[in-house]
């Protein structure tokens, strides 16, 4: 008796706007949303699905580290294997350049170091006093494993992507340095998002808006702190009435901290990178894997629209780690065993024990 | 440890990527950082000379000393001046830097000095003309073969007094940008300038070395003797150094000002570095030793045998059933001989609780079938 729609509450949502089969870059995200992915597998499953169309989502970068590009990258190359227009603004001189070092959907072949990993769970054994009333434990992120129609692939970064994902039309590059104020930027956002407005009919396709950098240093309109808030809450405004995702990442230690915290209001989704040090022996003994982790990524917020619920992770710190230098990879972090804890609360076993037929298990 | 950021200077940038940039940071507790960037320049100056570096020349941009000064510093360092004209420009921003002297010259009450090393400039304000003068004397160093070269920057600070933040943070990031500047590095200090300045110049550098004063704010207080001693020539030498990966080094050193110059030795007492805000509350190691995995496929798990076919046996948070029941017939069967006997007094206990069924709301762990 397996289900297939794991319902939450009585109700059903008339879901009249569903993306169709034919665009596998949407999918149906909770509370009646559509969403796309980030490009970034773990991620997708953190945040219950990818991100929601028409949200902001904001990433404080670290000014010791450069993560936050992978994150963009990762990003870019999903809307681009998806043929979803793009929109990428960077405060360097040729932003185009930056599209050649997107990454590449891993070939099928490597795809199964990954597989090994569900097939594992199968295999787990659940003591549960229920087992006899349900069927097997459905998995909703199988799917075709076609890889151009996946709905999120796993990027090779060190493969770049191919030319022909590249040359369409819909893939736009603006260079926000040279503008004394934020007037193209917005111009361009505008034009962008008009032809992605949204409307009652079945959405066929998303939009995606990649800002790198927004406040840095060199770009003239650095200082003009409320022009950025503002330009941020157009886009914002712009974005809830089209079907597009705008990621944008910045540096917060560069703002000051009020306008840091304002910045970080805007945001229906906000993550923040961090760099680790480097041969830290206290936190190598402190955490285990250490040696394989490139840095932190920490979920502040999550989008909800559609509901009062807030999503509570389970943890809102993952270390990032790339996996034989290629595959981005997000992982709970794991206290490494500590002498002498937790004794205590297993002493008082003597009496449960005799009944046991088998040695080992205690309570 | 100053080697290394002497090294990451002399080997430069990597195709497609930034120069590597370094940042020299000094307060007013240890203001030395002046010896510092000599010491930096004078150690990239004998790299470009021995050839082992990826750039064949520097260019000094010097706005607090005269370009003289430079020449007699590397002079005394035993660096070799005379060819000098090969390796080395001066862009001199300290001897007119808005152009007074030009105007006093015109009134006729100075007379003009021409000087061979330097090229003198004449408006520090305008930052796009400097950034070209700056390309073209790297441009002259190199000559027409393809090659890279360094820049120092005497004081961002000087820098600072006549430009704006977003005006040098553009010319700094275009150096950096330039396909043939290979390594920058500039001077700071930082508590002429608001926190804003430091994070902006940090961001944009890939090393930061900062000089801090001997006793943290953590030793507390010290006497008045050796709170004089600390206006000695000493103090600690920290650096963040960012690498490709995203890790960043941390190193300190302790350094020492002598007649000669400023020399470095690792660190006497180790500081403990403990990153407790980074690391949040974790979950525990989840992950088994295959001695523990065996003996976890061994148990056999409560509701698995459920099927088997043995009567399922509620489990009940006292001795088992079977050895009660056992027990139990074995003291019935006692009694009952001894009350055959009844010469000696018996204790005849039967426990109360052995009566009572089993109540399974009581406890949850009653439905374990074990």
């Amino acid at each position: 008796m397996a289900r297939t729609n794991p319902r939450t509450s009585s109700f059903s949502r008339n879901l009249s706007s569903a993306p169709s089969s034919q665009s596998p870059g949407l999918k149906c995200g909770p509370n009646g949303t559509v969403v796309v992915s980030s490009g970034i597998p773990d991620l997708d499953k953190i945040l219950g699905g990818g991100f929601p169309l028409g949200s902001l989502v904001m990433v404080m970068e670290d000014a010791e580290a450069p993560h936050h590009m992978l994150l963009l990258r990762n990003f870019m190359s999903q809307g681009l294997v998806h043929n979803q227009p793009l929109l990428y603004a960077s405060p360097s001189k040729d932003p185009r350049g930056f599209l050649g070092t997107l990454p590449s959907p891993a070939s099928s072949k490597d795809d199964k170091s990954r597989d090994r990993e569900p097939e594992q769970e199968k295999g787990l054994r659940i003591a549960w006093q229920y087992k006899k009333y349900f069927g097997e434990n459905q998995n909703n992120f199988d799917g075709n494993r076609d890889c151009s129609h996946q709905y999120c692939n796993d990027f090779d970064l060190r493969k770049p992507l191919e030319r022909q994902f590249l040359s369409g039309q819909h893939v736009d590059c603006v260079s926000i340095q040279d503008s004394p104020n934020l007037d193209t930027i917005r111009d361009r956002c505008a034009t962008f998002l008009n032809k992605l407005s949204r409307n009652d009919g079945s959405i066929t396709s998303a939009g995606r808006i990649a800002i790198q950098s927004f406040c840095a240093p060199q770009c003239k309109y650095s200082n003009m702190e409320w022009d950025m808030l503002s330009f941020i809450r157009f886009l914002k405004s712009m974005i809830q009435s089209a079907n597009a995702i705008a990621v944008l990442t910045f540096p917060p230690s560069l703002l000051s901290p009020s306008f840091s915290k304002r910045l970080q209001h805007m945001a229906d989704t906000l993550l923040s990178v961090r760099a680790i040090p480097d041969e830290d022996k206290d936190m190598a003994k402190l955490l285990t894997g250490y040696q394989d982790m490139v840095g932190l990524l920490n979920v502040h917020k999550v989008a909800r629209i559609n509901t009062q619920v807030p999503l509570i992770l389970e943890a809102t710190t993952f270390s990032i780690k790339l996996q034989k230098h290629r595959f981005l990879v997000l992982e709970c972090l794991n206290q490494a065993p500590v002498d002498g804890s937790s004794g205590t609360s297993y002493s008082k076993s003597s009496s449960c024990s005799g009944s046991s037929k088998t040695g080992t298990l205690d309570f | 440890m100053a080697e290394s950021i002497c090294r990451t200077l002399r080997n430069g940038r990597l195709e497609g990527e930034h120069a590597a940039a370094l940042t020299i940071k000094d307060t007013i507790a240890s203001p030395f950082g002046f010896d510092v960037f000599n010491h930096v320049l004078s150690q990239l100056s004998s790299f470009i000379l021995a050839g082992k570096s990826q750039s064949r020349g520097v260019v000094v941009v010097a706005f607090t000393r005269s370009p003289s000064f430079y020449v007699d510093l590397l002079k005394r360092r035993g660096i070799d001046v005379d060819a000098s004209k090969k390796w080395i420009r001066i862009l001199d921003c300290y001897t007119d830097p808005v152009g007074w002297k030009d105007m006093l010259i015109e009134c006729g009450s100075l007379s003009q000095e021409a000087s061979t090393t330097a090229r003198l400039c004449k408006d520090v304000r305008d930052l796009d003309k400097m950034c070209s003068s700056i390309v073209e004397l790297g441009n002259g160093l190199i000559g027409q073969v393809k090659g890279h070269f360094s820049v120092a920057i005497d004081s961002v600070s000087v820098m600072l007094r006549h430009a704006s933040m977003t005006s040098i943070a553009d010319l700094l990031n275009n150096l950096r940008g330039h396909d043939q500047v290979s390594s920058i590095f500039w001077l700071l200090h930082s508590e002429l300038h608001e926190v804003r300045v430091t994070a902006v110049l940090e961001y944009m550098s890939s090393m930061v070395a900062s000089l801090e004063p001997l006793n943290c704010s953590a030793n507390g207080q010290r006497s008045e003797l050796e709170r004089v001693s600390l206006l000695g020539p000493k103090g600690k030498f920290h650096v963040r150094l960012k690498r490709r990966n995203g890790r960043v080094r941390v190193m300190y050193e302790e350094f020492y000002l002598e007649h000669s110059g400023i020399n470095f030795t690792s660190l006497s007492s180790e500081d403990g570095l403990v990153y407790q805000g980074l690391v949040p509350k974790v979950q525990f190691n989840l992950q088994l030793s295959e001695k523990e995995r065996d003996d976890r496929a061994k148990v056999v798990l409560p509701f698995e045998h459920q099927g088997i076919g043995k009567p399922i046996q509620i489990y009940d948070g006292r001795k088992s059933l079977t050895e009660s029941v056992n027990e139990a017939t074995a003291v019935s069967t006692e009694t009952l001989q001894t009350a055959g006997d009844s010469s000696n007094g018996e204790i005849i206990y039967f426990r109360d609780s052995d009566d009572e069924m089993p109540d399974s709301d009581e406890d949850p762990d009653d439905d374990l079938d074990i």
